[in-house]
């Protein structure tokens, strides 16, 4: 469905990636971990047409992607709840998620109905302001935001960031209700753990290069990751 | 004259006059909320409007020949629409060109567009003050006791006052209006929503010139001249209004323009006429060194 060939990207004369390469399926939820810096954001980004890639390409459902502005990415299906969820503060609740089905020409009072059954509290909370939200509630709604447009692919920026961990356990059984109810997932994250038990398939990114990729459970068992990325416990 | 009345004087004299700061305020918020970058040029574009109402109204004759409120209309109509234009020319060959570029270089391109465009005021209309003829509207005046209110005034208040509520709607309740706010509050996010931050851009630098424009031609019918600079002042002044209110706040550069036109007109009329410009600097400055986000401060919640 999605597939990045040899991208590389660089901020000024810095690089960020170096010929990545990236594969995703329809349907499959996948993993992208990684240190602080590695490149995941970056990724994330250059998908979306924020960042443009100074050599490599993206294709999606066989078109290329690498060279449509961002808002034509959204046209195409791919949305992102991006890292530190970059709410309109001073705006409502409801405000935000009209923002996010803006693209939509018709009637989406069904997502919306959807987006409320998967995030109850954004329903009660709808008229109040976004930057006044707990920090869980304000990922729901960045979550609830992105898949506004319907999307067919949604790209998740370390969705747990900063969230108590009994929070950050009801916010990933959400993402697999999502992945499940037909959405394809790029979900990056630094909890690696939680990530890899909820994915397929993952990759590890290690300064802008892809050092790994393997199915959930293998990368799970692997002595490499589990040094790097899962720590002891 | 008795004192209330006096004080009545003022104040609507000061509210006709902030409304139409107002209406040049909105143009440099707007721009600067999607932007971050001062439009420097919008005061010409202010004096543009008075002029082309000018060409329109006196030059054709238009007032003469139409009656006062078909032709005033007219010209509103048509005045908006060209200063619409030149906002619209003025992003394209002034601004985009440099949206890589540093800060400093879209500055001195605005400087640049400003000095360009009072030059070009002046060869065209010429360097005199232009009289906009006294007989355009009827010459009304409503005695109420002492108190005597141009007719002139009402209209040039109401028809601003009307344009900001049509605004605030269009900004609040419409999906065009979200996105011109989404982006003002960060334009990635507002791309990652499938908002074309581009067609945004051209949008604020249409509605903006717009109501400058407008303004400009209320300034000729209002006080029946004009001059090739007036958008120096008048710009510097709408200025102070934005950052009053909180540049980049629209409901900000409403309340900020009004109570700029309110303080002027009280500062002229109990203080003395010499302070009238001299107000608009000291406001400036204090707000800058004490208030730098501006009086609404607590409401910035409201950013746009
Ligand atoms: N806007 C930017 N400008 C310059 N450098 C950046 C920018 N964003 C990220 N970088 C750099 O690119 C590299 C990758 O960053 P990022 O993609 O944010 O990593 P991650 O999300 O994995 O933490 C880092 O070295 C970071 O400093
Ligand atoms: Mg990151």
């Amino acid at each position: 469905m999605l597939e990045l060939v040899d991208l590389n990207v660089s901020y000024g004369g810095v690089e960020a990636l170096r010929n990545l390469s990236l594969k995703v399926e329809e349907g499959e939820l996948v993993a992208i971990l990684g240190a602080n810096g590695a490149g995941k954001s970056t990724t994330l980004m250059t998908i979306s047409g924020l960042v443009k890639p100074k050599s490599g390409q993206i294709t999606f459902k066989g078109e290329r992607l690498d060279s449509l502005k961002s808002h034509e990415v959204v046209q195409r299906g791919i949305t992102q709840a991006p890292e530190g969820r970059r709410l309109f503060g001073p705006m409502t609740v409801e405000e935000n998620l009209r923002l996010g089905a803006f693209t939509r020409e018709g009637d989406s009072s069904e997502t919306l109905a959807w987006v409320y059954d998967l995030f109850p509290r954004l329903k009660e909370r709808r008229s109040q302001m976004a930057g006044t939200l707990s920090g869980g509630e304000q990922q729901m709604l960045a979550i609830g935001r992105a898949l506004m447009a319907a999307p067919n692919l949604l790209l998740l920026d370390e969705p747990s960031l900063g969230l108590a961990p009994l929070l950050v356990k009801s916010i990933f059984r959400t993402i697999r209700d999502i992945n499940k109810s037909g959405v394809t997932v790029i979900l990056v994250e630094q909890n690696a753990r939680a990530a890899l038990k909820l994915a397929d398939r993952g990759y590890v990114l290690d300064v802008g290069r892809m050092v790994l990729e393997d199915k959930a459970v293998n990368l799970l068992h692997n002595p490499l990751v589990i040094d790097a990325y899962l720590g002891s416990r | 004259m008795p004192d209330f009345e006096f004080f009545l004087q003022q104040l609507s004299n000061g509210l006709t006059r902030g409304s139409i700061y107002a209406l040049i305020a909105l143009g440099y918020t707007m721009v600067y909320g999607v932007m971050k970058l001062i439009n420097f040029a919008h005061g010409e574009l202010f004096a543009l409007g008075a002029y082309l109402g000018y060409t329109l109204l006196v030059v054709f004759g238009l007032g003469g020949s139409l009656g006062p409120p078909l032709a005033i209309g007219l010209s509103i109509i048509m005045v908006v629409g060209l200063v619409s234009l030149a906002g619209y020319l003025l992003e394209r060959v002034a601004y985009r060109p440099l949206r890589s570029s540093d800060r400093l270089a879209a500055v001195v391109s605005a400087l640049g567009a400003s000095i360009f465009l009072q030059n070009a005021i002046m060869l065209q209309w010429g360097a005199q003050y232009r009289a906009f003829g006294a007989d355009l509207l009827p010459n009304v005046v409503f005695h109420i006791g002492g108190f005597n209110l141009p007719l002139v005034r009402v209209l040039v208040f109401v028809a601003a006052v009307a344009v900001m509520a049509a605004l605030h709607v269009f900004v609040h309740r419409t999906r065009l209006g979200l996105a011109i706010r989404a982006a003002a509050i960060d334009q990635g996010a507002a791309k990652l929503m499938g908002v074309d931050v581009q067609k945004v851009i051209i949008l604020v630098f249409i509605i903006g010139p717009a109501l400058g424009g407008l303004a400009g031609l209320l300034v000729g019918v209002y006080y029946g001249q004009i001059n090739f600079n007036m958008g120096q002042l008048y710009g510097l002044k709408a200025f102070t209004a934005a950052i009053v209110g909180g540049i980049g706040n629209i409901t900000g550069a409403m309340v900020g323009g009004l109570l700029l036109g309110l303080l002027e007109a009280l500062g002229e009329g109990y203080i003395s006429v010499i302070w009238k410009d001299a107000i608009t600097f000291l406001v400036l400055i204090l707000i800058l060194v004490f208030r730098p986000t501006g009086l609404l401060k607590e409401r910035v919640a409201e950013k746009l």
